[in-house]
């Protein structure tokens, strides 16, 4: 007997067997834990000739139903394969996809959507109306993700032929084609409606699109792969540069940068956190790509709390927040200074006449005394002035703002006390109304009209009035510019709207964050991003206009 | 014996159903609501409404429990809030990944560390046992994703030994294929072995030593039995009891561990899934992950209590 030792040696080595065995089942890479597309070729890694871009993401894909809504990964694989009507380009502005153009009749109560007549399904059946209005009314029935909410005015949809869909709204609501158009991706009719209840439909594999890149394969937990779209309408002359794209997770940002320093991947889908950007910057082979923003940054005050129901005290709050140095110090100078509540980057909607509550705390405090609040007892802090400012504990950049807002507060005579909290018991607190003020960042407001009505009608229809302000006549100046159908009238009143909320210094905004984006320049070149990092560089567009680097 | 296992089978079966109790009762008390996570911004009350209903997320939290104790007796482990596939698919999927990682971290942690442990305990105050005990304080003072960075910048990044992350290159077949395998297993296993190894060497040798000062192998020695087979035979018989147990264990902190290492060397494991999962709050996969766990845990702890009973002869009578 050789004992004890032996046995466990013994007992040991047949555990990694054991181990070994249960990981392979059969033989590695050929098992059935990868779902594959229809035209799959069965993952041979062979490509006749065309270039394969890695993309890292910090997410796996969690659900490949184009109809629900999504997390980023989901999003960016899904939007290459799906195609939308509209699509954003640099500058924020709508532009055609699948849509030609859209006209309007009956004074805006009736939106037209002209389709191309080249895209093609994956399978070969051509893009129709038929599949539009299938989709939306597929949305409509189920009340889909964020899109039935773009959807809330149809009351008919009309396929009047293979390349035009119109849809009768309730009442004219001036930004419906472009919110439409842009967030509804359009799903195959054919395939769809087979497939039972869609709110359950899982979608997981053949996947049939007609976008620039097609999702192929999907190994869970590890690798996506898309191809290009041989009949994508927008690609170059002679075919997309770029055939295969992959994309590979990696939950933690700083092995992804790793990775591309390697050149395991060639694109991080992922900003670049602010830290890392001068290090990537001086790397040779990485070029870094400043992409702007559809969201930004805020303080909002909520209305019900009866001390910061008064104007003054919002005003003296607006004079205590020091956006440029916050840009500067916290951003590294990569951010853009806001007025009102609409961004720079809806250049139409220019509000460059609105003055910005200066810097100054002293000048707060006499704007507070002034409106009647003492200091009793000495303390340096004004009677009643004490709030609690909640934020996102995982965004590194506005945990930072909320000290520096806090101590400049301070000197104003304004007591701040920090609530920096997880994730989601923070959404779950504004959701709640649970806060004094929100300090947070909007993701994607895609126009400026949507978010209006979203932010500060007192139905809160989109449940992201986090004001929970109730103003009737802002109310009124919401819903008239809502139903204007002339532009110029329509520009004006969103102005007029922008500088009313500003007044009532409803919000403090703080900056618009510009994301910057990594990549192989020694690979890779002609990246054609779009603001937000939802779309950024990795749209089915963007992609199909990357060419190699020789 | 036989009552000895019996009693040993009631209490795992008892831990498990706490676990999966306290688990389940955990997730409802967060303060956050998953449904909040599935529209960010344009969200109706009526599609939130749906959203719970569709969750199971309306009725009274009571029934909820008993209604998963239901599935879950009959093998159910529910369907993803997000991915709307089974949990059970979802786990089998990344299962195999961190049997690999936890199990060879296990093996080989045995495997060094005994040795490591009795050389430190008989050669007492040597350069090996300094060693061990300078390793042992320090390694139980790691922080596995900064190790973990660190061996990813010096051998993959600067030396580029290893692959950043990863498990496997899914383009390689066959033999390539098994040793693309254990080229990505390296560096994480590495760095869970090596905040697991100190420990475990230093609480081995702590025994041995102990056991080494009893009258037995004086006796032992006194009989004129080599020394080989006086530490190997009979005092670290006595020494890896109390170190098995360690082992069972800290079972529990090798997964723990498994959850940093995947998420950092990009791992598809069950513990990167936990990670995605609680940021998501999938309630349905966190569950079953959990379940899963525990049962391992409790598995090993079984199986150790059962191998002790084999080589303490104490309990077996």
């Amino acid at each position: 007997m050789k004992g004890t030792i032996g046995r466990i040696r013994k007992a040991g080595a047949a555990l990694a067997v054991a181990t070994m065995i249960a990981v392979t089942g059969c033989s590695l890479n050929e098992s059935g834990d990868s779902t594959s597309g229809s035209g799959s070729t069965d993952g041979s890694g062979e490509q006749a000739g065309g270039a394969t871009l890695r993309i890292g993401t910090t997410t796996d894909m969690e659900n490949f139903n184009p109809l629900q809504s999504l997390s980023k990964t989901d999003s960016w694989i899904l939007n290459a394969t799906y195609p939308t009507l509209l699509r954003i380009d640099e500058n924020a502005q709508k532009v055609p996809e699948l849509a030609e153009e859209y006209t309007t009749e009956a004074d805006g109560s009736v939106v037209v959507f002209h389709l191309r007549d080249d895209f093609e399904w994956s399978d070969g059946t051509p893009v129709t109306a038929k599949d539009v209005a299938f989709t939306a009314q597929a949305i409509m029935d189920y009340q889909l993700g964020n899109v039935a909410a773009k959807l809330t005015w149809v009351t008919g949809i009309e396929v009047r032929d293979d390349q035009t869909v119109a849809f009768t709204l309730s009442e004219p609501y001036a930004p419906f084609a472009e919110g439409l158009g842009f967030w509804m991706r359009i799903v195959p009719e054919h395939i769809f409606s087979q497939a039972g209840d869609l709110s359950q439909f899982a979608n997981d594999t053949d996947w049939v699109g007609a976008g620039a890149y097609i999702l192929d394969s999907a190994t869970k937990g590890q690798r996506y792969t898309l191809k290009a779209n041989e009949n994508y309408p927008y690609a170059p002359e002679g075919g997309a540069a770029v055939e295969t794209v992959e994309y590979v997770v990696y939950p933690d940002i700083n092995t992804m940068i790793l990775a591309l320093r390697n050149g395991d991947i060639d694109l991080m889908g992922s900003p670049v956190p602010v830290s890392a950007v001068a290090s990537l910057e001086g790397e040779e082979n990485i070029e870094v790509e400043t992409v702007g923003s559809l969201g930004f940054a805020h303080l909002t005050y909520n209305m019900q709390n009866p001390v910061l129901a008064d104007q003054a005290v919002r005003q003296a709050l607006s004079m205590v927040v020091d956006s440029k140095s916050i840009i500067e110090t916290i951003l590294q100078g990569d951010g853009q200074e806001m007025v009102g509540p609409i961004s720079p980057v809806f250049a139409d909607y220019d509000n460059t006449d609105l003055e910005a509550y200066p810097f100054d705390p002293e000048g707060a405090r006499a704007l507070l005394e002034g409106a009647g609040y003492t200091d009793a007892n000495g303390d340096g802090i004004l009677d009643d002035l004490a709030f609690e400012m909640v934020c996102d504990q995982s965004n590194a950049n506005l945990t930072r703002v909320a000290e520096v807002v806090r101590d400049d507060a301070a000197e104003a005579g304004i007591q701040i006390d920090l609530a920096c909290i997880e994730r989601n018991t923070f959404l779950s607190r504004t959701r709640g109304g649970e806060y004094d003020i929100d300090l947070s960042q909007w993701g994607v407001f895609d126009n400026p009209m949507d978010q209006l009505r979203s932010t500060y009608l007192s139905s809160n229809p989109g449940g992201i009035n986090y004001n929970l302000v109730a103003d009737p006549e802002l109310d009124a100046l919401v819903n008239d510019a809502a139903v204007t159908a002339d532009v110029d009238q329509f520009v004006e009143k969103i102005k007029g709207i922008d500088a009313y909320v500003h007044d009532q210094a409803l919000l403090t905004p703080l900056y618009v964050e510009n994301f910057r984006f990594a990549y192989r320049g020694d690979r890779f070149t002609g990246f054609d991003p779009s603001p937000s990092d939802l779309l950024g560089m990795v749209t089915g567009y963007s992609l199909s206009q990357v060419t190699t680097v020789d | 014996m036989l009552r000895y296992a019996a009693s040993r089978l009631f209490r795992a079966i008892l831990t498990i159903w706490i676990a999966v109790t306290v688990t389940f009762f955990l997730l409802r008390l967060l303060p956050a609501d998953p449904t909040l996570l599935v529209v960010e911004g344009d969200m109706t009350p009526e599609m939130q409404d749906a959203l719970r209903s569709q969750y199971g997320l309306d009725q009274p939290i009571l029934q909820q429990y008993v209604l998963y104790l239901g599935q879950l007796v009959q093998g159910n482990l529910g369907v993803s809030f997000r991915q709307l596939v089974p949990v059970s698919e979802l786990l089998l999927n990344r299962l195999p990944w961190t049997l690999l990682l936890a199990g060879s971290a296990f093996v080989l942690t045995l495997l060094i560390g005994i040795p490591l442990g009795v050389k430190a305990a008989v050669g007492r105050g040597g350069t090996v046992d300094r060693g061990v005990q300078f390793f042992g304080i320090t390694s139980n003072a790691l922080f596995i994703p900064s190790v973990a960075i660190l061996l990813l910048v010096v051998f993959g990044s600067n030396l580029g030994w290893f692959p950043i992350g990863q498990a496997i290159d899914p383009d390689t077949r066959g033999l390539a294929a098994y040793a693309s395998l254990l080229h990505h297993l390296a560096l994480p296993l590495f760095s869970l072995v090596l905040v697991q190894l100190g420990p475990y060497a230093l609480t081995l040798r702590t025994n041995m030593v102990e056991v080494l000062g009893e009258d037995y192998i004086t006796s032992a020695r006194s009989r004129g039995l080599t020394h080989r087979r006086v530490v190997w035979r009979h005092a670290l018989r006595n020494a890896v009891l109390p170190a098995l147990m360690l082992m069972g264990l800290q079972l529990g902190t090798l997964i723990g561990g498994a959850v940093l290492t995947e998420t950092v060397f990009a791992y598809p494991g069950v513990g990167r899934l936990i990670f995605e999962s609680v940021q998501q709050l999938d309630f349905p996969v966190l569950q079953g992950a959990f379940v899963i766990l525990a049962v391992t845990v409790v598995l090993a702890n079984l199986l150790t209590d059962l191998l002790s009973m084999v080589l303490n002869p104490r309990i077996r009578t």
